[in-house]
Formats: C-alpha cells, structure tokens, sequence
C-alpha cells in the first residue's frame, strides 16, 4: 500500500533527485519569468533592448515559453514523479544512475542549449516546439529514458488496481514520447496548410498529454495524501481519465478556425472541445468534492496549490470550449484573450499543481528545509499576480476583437492595449517576487523543518475534523 | 488483458487524433493544392529562402500571422482569404496564432522598400505608436546601409501573396473550377472573385478614385491624427524632415512647401502615391480624412506670389512646353504622354503648387527616387526660374476641379 503519509515507504524515494529537479524546475521558472517580463516590458517600451539582437522580442518569447513547458514544468514534474511514482508502486524507479542521466540530458542536453540557440538565432517558428531539431533528438531521448525510468516500477507492482494518478503518468510518458516528434517534425516535411494541421495537433498535445495528465497526476495523489480523505468517486476519476485521453488530442483544429484546412477537421475539433470542456467539469467536480472538508482556503501549502489549480483548471476548460465556437473564436482569436487564456492554462493550472507537487514531495524529504511563511506569501502573490494577468488580458482581448472588427485602423488596436499591457507587466512583479518567495520557502528554515511542518498539519488535521481513528484506513485508500 | 486493451485503446486514440485532424486534412489539402494551384508557382529565390529564414528566427509570426481567415472582418482588411496551395511552398508554415500586428499574407507590393529598410531600423521613426522591435542589427548603422539579412528579409516579405497576385484572373477561375464545391459556403466566399485580393488599407493605389468627405472638419483631431500617423516621415511641423524620413527616396514631402488643393490631398490620403512610400491611408473614416486634410494645408507657409513679368511667364511657358509636357502633360495636369510610363506619377499642378524655392530647386538638382532629372546641365538659370515660375502659374486652387 502506498501511503506518502506514512513513514516507511518513504524509503524507496531518491531524495536527492527530487530535490535536484525541484531546483531545476525553480531556477529555470524564474529564468523563464524572467524572459516573461523582457518580451511584456517590450510591449510598453519597445527600444528597451534595441541593439542586442539576443533580446529582440522574437526570441526572447521562444525562450520564454520553451522555458516553462520543458525547464519548468519538465523539471517540477520529474520531481514529484521521483517522490509519486515509489509511493504510488512501493517499488524503486528503475536507477539512480539513470536518472543523473536524465536530469543531465533534461538540463544540460535540452533546455541550456535550446535556450542558448534560440536567443542565438537558430530555432524553429512552431509553437511550443521553438527549439532547433538537434535539441528536438534529446528531448526524444530524455522521453525515453524517463520511461524506461518510471515505467518498469508499474509494471514489476503488477497492474491490477492502479490508482488514477498512476493512469494518467503512464498515459503521458507514453503519448508525449509519441505526440512529440510529430508536433516538431512533420511541419518541417509537409508545407503550409498540411503542417499546420499538424502543428495545431500538437499545439494541443503539448498540453493536453503532456502537461495535463501529470498536473491531474499530481493533484490526484496530492489531494488524498495531504488532506488524508479518499478521492470522492474512483469510478470518476477513471471516467475522466478516459474521457481526458480520448478528447484532448482531438482538439488541435481549433487553433485554425476559419482558415484552409477542410471544414470538416475544424467542426470535429470544436466539437471535441465542446465535449471537453463538459468532461472537465465531471473530473473537476470529483476533485472539488474531494476536497471537501479541506476548507476553502487548504492549511497545508502543497495542497492549496492544488486545489486552486482543480479552480483554475475549471476556468480554463470552460474557456477554452467557448473560445473554440466558431461565433466566440472569430472575434478573440489572435488577441490577447488567448495569451490570457493560455497564461491560465500554463501558470495558472499548470504552474499551481507543480509547485502544490514539489511543495508536498519537499514537505516529506526528511533532510529538507520548508520555511511556512514564505510559502505563504508566495501563494498569494502568484495568486494575486495570475488572476490580475489573466483578467487583465482577457479584457484587451474583448476591446481589440472590437476594433478589429469595427474596421478601425489597426494601430488603434495597439495603442488600446497599451493601458493593458502595462497592467500586464506589472503582473510580472508579483508573480516574479511569488516564485521567489516559494524558491526562499524551500530552502531556508533548518533542515528536517518540512516533516515537522507536515505532522503538525497533519495532527492540527486529525483533531480538527475529529477524523484520527480512521487516518489510516483512508488513507490506504485514498493513495491504493 | 484488460491492460492489454487498455493499452490498444490509448495508442489507438491518440492514432486516431493524428489520422482524423491531421493526415486526412492533410490529404485532403494536398489534392486541393494540386488541383488549385497555377502550372507553374514562382519558388523563393536563395534571397527569399533566407529571407525566410530571417522573419523565422526573429519571431515574426508570432505577431503577424501569414493566414486570412474566411471572415468578413479579415477579408475586409487583408484580402482575398489564403488558400492551402498559396502556402504549399512553406517548410515549415508560418501561419501563427497571434495578431499583435497585421496579418502579412498579402504584404507583398504594399510599401517600398526604402520604407521596408527605414522600419526595420526604427519602427517607431515610421509610426510612432508601432511597437514593433527594432532590428538594427540588421543594418550597418543606418536604415540606408542594409546588411544582407535585412534585403533578403525584404527580398522575402515582397514574396507575400505574390502567387496568387501572379495566378491572375486566370488562376482565380482555374481554382473556382477545381474547387467544385458548391456546398461549401466558405470555399466558395473565398473564390468568388467579388473581393480583392489584397485589401491592404495601405496599399497605395493609383489617383482617381475618392470618396465623399465632409467639408468641415475638426482641426484639433486632424492635428492629433498628424501627429500618430504622419510625423513619423513628414515631421511634427509638416516640414518632411520627420524621423523615418532620412532614408526615404523620393523625400516624403515638405507640407510647408506646397499648397495642396483639398481635392488632391484627400487623394493622396485616400490612395497613396504609388512608387512611393506614402502609403494609403483607407482605414481611416472619411470625417478622420478631411480632418488630416485640413491639418496638412494649415502647414502651407508658401510665401504669396510677387507679380511675374508676363515676358519671363512666356519663357517659362516656352520652356516648358519644350522640356516638361511629356511627363507633366500639356495642361500640367501631370498626364502627359510618357506619363503612364513612370512609376511614379509626374505631379498635377493644377492640384498642387509647390513653392517657388522647392520649383527652382527640383529643376536645378531634380527629385532623387524619381524620374525628375536634374536640368541644370540644360537650361539656364533664367529658364529654370522662368519654368519654376510657370508651372506655380498653373495651381487651380479647390475651385476647378
């Protein structure tokens, strides 16, 4: 029984890949904030970085988004598989040796390089798949060697009664190995129209089996182990994962609405979407009431991250179905709505359970520092931050689908959101002083303080809800 | 077992996805493609493919997408929609998802590219309020010393539409007949010729055609649409002499310098000067376009005319008449027979006085980025004033139009 609660089965978790990646997954979100704040600081004063063609606007932006999905979100997900996937199986991943490989190829093959090159000049104009095809070839090698990582312990456990979280890891490491090298290749061969068919497919496989099987991963096993309460209904959980498998990769037309590509693609995409959003409501009305009795605002860090990410993962796929109609997406899309939309995809659901994952692993590495108040003030900042960014840019997204389809001269539009785009980049400061805050609330306080932190919450927990002689039969199985 | 379909299952989702939303379309885009297409598609030059190359890794698609949508909105602004065999020469597409600034699809023959050169260096010299990056390193100092990534980069957004452009009428037909798509409502909006293919409110186009603008106008908001829009080539006092204007060939005009009728300047607002870069301005209403007017003829400082001798308007005539009316025309009116020839047309003067100091000077060292030749090797000083002094003699004023 794999109970992340308990103490033993800790045992079998390599503490200092966890803690390796953890770092990794900080220092490259507040590089990649960083680049953030260049390409929305250009948007208001755009000579700032005239004459340093490494900081032109162009490249700045490949960095930054590459930055998050691979060094970020990459890195913040392999941690919590080195702390979930031993705790989920009760079995060791497969080498510590083979993950110093990985973590050397995912950091120093992938995301040093590909940002060096892309600022250098030498990158490739796909969305998320900016990086240049030699470093396309050792992300595909890190994919593999981080199945041939976390894979086997599933299968040497046995499969039988698998718990969603592990579903939905096994189902990433897999498709993401596969969706890959089609989003980053195949428009390289197949011209215009034809390769963005493939590169809409992608666009929203990036996120779809990628970035959201192992957040939905995280927040599955975050929520029973943190809160010590089962998830609502396992028969959902499973309907969701199915429903999230079957749809996500369907949606990739709806980034080409209105354009060449047959009729028939963009109707099916929207009705996928369409489908999707109403299945995000099942998975996330699951997860809510899970969270019952875990107050509105959770005590326990990691999983207020969480649960405000089941929040924000709510917003965005509601969201995101109304913006693929056809009526809706003719006016917001290419406007910043989208960039809003996407920001609260990738910093808003994505970036919350990362961080509610790497604070919960953090919390339970024995040697680690957890400083509380810190990780407070990050949350609120990064919340505060997000949600003004996010309001803010779907709001410059309505006023210029207005102007442009008044007819107004297009520099209107530009001139309309600047008021916004300032907003925006003052969003920066938050969100940039919230990571801060996280990355201070991980490694100050002494050593050892993040367990203690954790059973005090935990016993705080017990007594509150009056809930301690049944801790430990929910908890097996909450995390079984 | 239940793993083993489980499994099937997943892979055959995902498999599915690739078939339904991307090798069928693909397919399908191909055949269209073939059938659509003109015989013979111009392919990009090495100029162009680096060029190409240039606009990939700056992020140029991700503000301007290379993709006319099959909406109103779009095909009022950019053109004609893009259809998949425009884009069969793309490797890898670069359709993009974000408009911060205009669609560039139909780009091609919309500005020079002395104006090309001069934005690329500094946007905000051309439109003061673009906030477009500037890519000085692109250049060797000045927006006149191009490296060859920024020709080339030119050299490839000349390319933009340049297909269907050179498909003609013909290639219009062609790809209504391969089509064969009664049923799709939006195939056949695309095809059906009514629109043009490049709608580019910027693009300038040949004199003529105006519409209707009021006759009173608000100054205060001409001077304000000045300012956002003009001072950038023309300066902040109309002199000519704005930012952006140093490398432009010809000089964009010194609005002091010249009395303009409302007529020809509305004109000029509304179409542009083709050959130029005085770009077209249609996406303003027509109460902005008397409002710009009527802020542009209050620069008009010319001083008011000495008396001319009759015997020194009779040479001038003479000279004139001799030297001038194959391109400006025999009334003046700038069409003369050789007119049609230039790329720029010659100047009206019935519609457009210039100051005696900018006559003379045009007929001594003539308009460089024109076809005015210098005459001060032919004619004298006396018979370049005399011609200075004729052709002011020809200004019309609103009145005879």
């Amino acid at each position: 029984v794999a109970d992340s609660a308990g103490a033993s089965p800790g045992a079998v978790v390599d503490h200092a890949l966890v803690r390796a990646h953890g770092f990794a997954a900080f220092v490259a979100l507040l590089i990649s904030a960083v680049f953030g704040i260049i390409v929305a600081e250009q948007l208001v004063h755009p000579d700032v970085a005239t004459g340093v063609p490494w900081l032109t606007w162009g490249r700045v932006r490949y960095a930054h988004t590459q930055g998050i999905m691979l060094g970020w979100l990459g890195n913040a997900f392999l941690a919590f598989l080195y702390h979930g996937v031993p705790l989920l199986t009760g079995a060791r991943v497969t080498s510590a040796r083979l993950g110093w490989w990985l973590f050397g190829v995912w950091n120093l093959a992938v995301l040093a390089p590909g940002w060096v090159l892309v600022l250098a000049g030498i990158s490739q104009p796909l969305e998320w798949a900016e990086f240049p095809l030699p470093i396309d070839a050792f992300v595909v090698v890190a994919l593999v060697l981080a199945a041939v990582q976390f894979l086997p312990p599933f299968f040497r456990r046995g499969l039988e009664d698998l718990y969603v979280s592990s579903w939905y890891i096994i189902g990433s490491l897999i498709f993401t190995l596969l969706a890959y090298p089609m989003g980053n290749l195949v428009p390289e061969w197949v011209p215009g129209a034809q390769g963005a068919a493939f590169s809409g497919l992608w666009i929203h496989d990036a996120v779809g089996l990628f970035v959201t099987p192992l957040a939905l991963a995280i927040i599955y096993f975050v929520i029973p182990a943190a809160s010590q309460r089962p998830i609502f209904s396992h028969f959902l959980s499973m309907l969701g994962f199915w429903l999230l498998f079957f749809l996500y990769p369907l949606n990739g037309t709806h980034h080409y609405v209105y354009s060449a590509i047959p009729m028939a693609a963009q109707m099916g995409a929207i009705a996928a979407s369409t489908l999707l959003g109403v299945s995000v409501v099942l998975v996330v009305a699951n997860l809510l009431l899970s969270l019952r009795g875990s107050g509105f605002v959770p005590r326990d860090i990691g999983l207020r991250f969480v649960a405000t990410s089941v929040v924000f993962y709510l917003i965005v796929s509601i969201q995101g179905a109304l913006q693929a109609q056809m009526s809706i997406n003719q006016a917001v899309h290419f406007t910043d709505w989208v960039i809003g939309h996407s920001h609260l995809a990738m910093l808003g659901f994505a970036t919350f359970a990362g961080i509610g994952g790497i604070v919960h692993a953090w919390q339970r590495l024995p040697a680690a520092r957890y400083n509380v108040r810190a990780l407070e003030w990050g949350y609120w900042l990064l919340t505060f931050g997000v949600v003004l960014m996010v309001v803010d840019l779907t709001l410059a997204g309505l006023v210029q689908a207005r102007l442009w389809e008044s007819g107004a001269p297009w520099l209107d539009s530009v001139r309309a959101a600047r008021p916004y785009w300032i907003v925006r980049a003052l969003a920066g400061v938050p969100i940039v002083a919230g990571f801060v805050a996280l990355l201070v609330g991980l490694t100050t306080r002494p050593r050892g303080a993040g367990p203690a932190a954790r059973d005090a919450e935990q016993r705080a927990l017990a007594s509150a809800s009056g809930i301690a002689p049944r801790l430990a039969a929910t908890s097996a199985e909450g995390v079984s | 077992m239940s793993y083993l379909v489980a499994s099937v299952a997943g892979v055959a989702f995902f498999v599915m996805s690739v078939v339904l939303l991307g090798v069928w379309p693909s397919r399908v885009l191909e055949q269209q493609s073939r059938a659509m297409a003109p015989e013979h598609v111009l392919t990009l030059t090495a100029s162009e493919r680096r060029g190409r190359e240039v606009y990939a890794r700056e992020g140029c698609a991700y503000c301007h997408t290379q993709q006319v949508r099959y909406l109103h909105a779009d095909t009022l602004r950019f053109g004609a929609p893009t259809l998949a065999w425009e884009t069969q020469l793309d490797y890898p597409h670069l359709w993009g998802t974000r408009r911060i600034g205009p669609d560039l699809a139909r780009q091609g023959a919309t500005h020079t590219q002395d104006w090309h050169f001069a934005h690329l260096f500094a946007p905000r010299a051309i439109a003061p309020d673009s906030v477009m990056p500037a890519y000085p390193s692109l250049f060797d100092g000045s927006a006149d010393r191009p490296l060859q990534a920024a020709r080339d980069l030119v050299a490839y957004l000349e390319t933009l539409g340049r297909a269907r452009e050179l498909a003609g009428p013909e290639g219009e037909v062609r790809a209504r007949e391969a089509c064969a798509c009664p049923d799709d409502e939006m195939a056949m909006m695309a095809l059906s010729g009514t629109m043009p293919l490049d709608a580019s409110p910027a693009r300038p186009r040949p004199r003529g055609e105006v519409p209707a603008v009021p006759a009173v106008a608000d100054l205060e908001r001409g001077r304000s649409l000045f300012a956002a829009n003009c001072s950038g080539c023309h300066g902040s006092a109309g002199t000519g002499d704005g930012p952006g204007a140093a490398t432009l060939r010809p000089r964009p005009a010194n609005l002091a310098e010249h009395t303009y009728t409302r007529a020809r300047m509305v004109d000029a607002l509304w179409n542009g000067t083709v050959g130029t870069s005085m770009s077209a301005w249609r996406d303003h209403s027509p109460a902005d376009l008397a409002a710009l007017t009527d802020a542009v003829l209050a620069f008009d400082a010319t001083a008011p005319d000495a008396p001319v001798a009759a015997d020194e308007l009779a040479l001038g005539a003479r000279v004139y008449a001799a030297n001038c009316v194959q391109c400006h025309g025999a009334a003046g009116d700038g069409r003369g027979s050789a007119a049609s020839e230039l790329r720029i047309a010659p100047t009206d003067f019935r519609a457009q006085r210039p100051s005696l100091s900018v006559a003379v000077r045009a007929l001594a060292a003539g308009i460089e980025g024109t076809q005015m030749a210098p005459w001060v090797d032919r004619l004298s000083d006396a018979e370049r004033l005399a011609a200075a002094r004729y052709v002011r003699s020809l200004f019309q004023g609103d009145g005879a139009q």
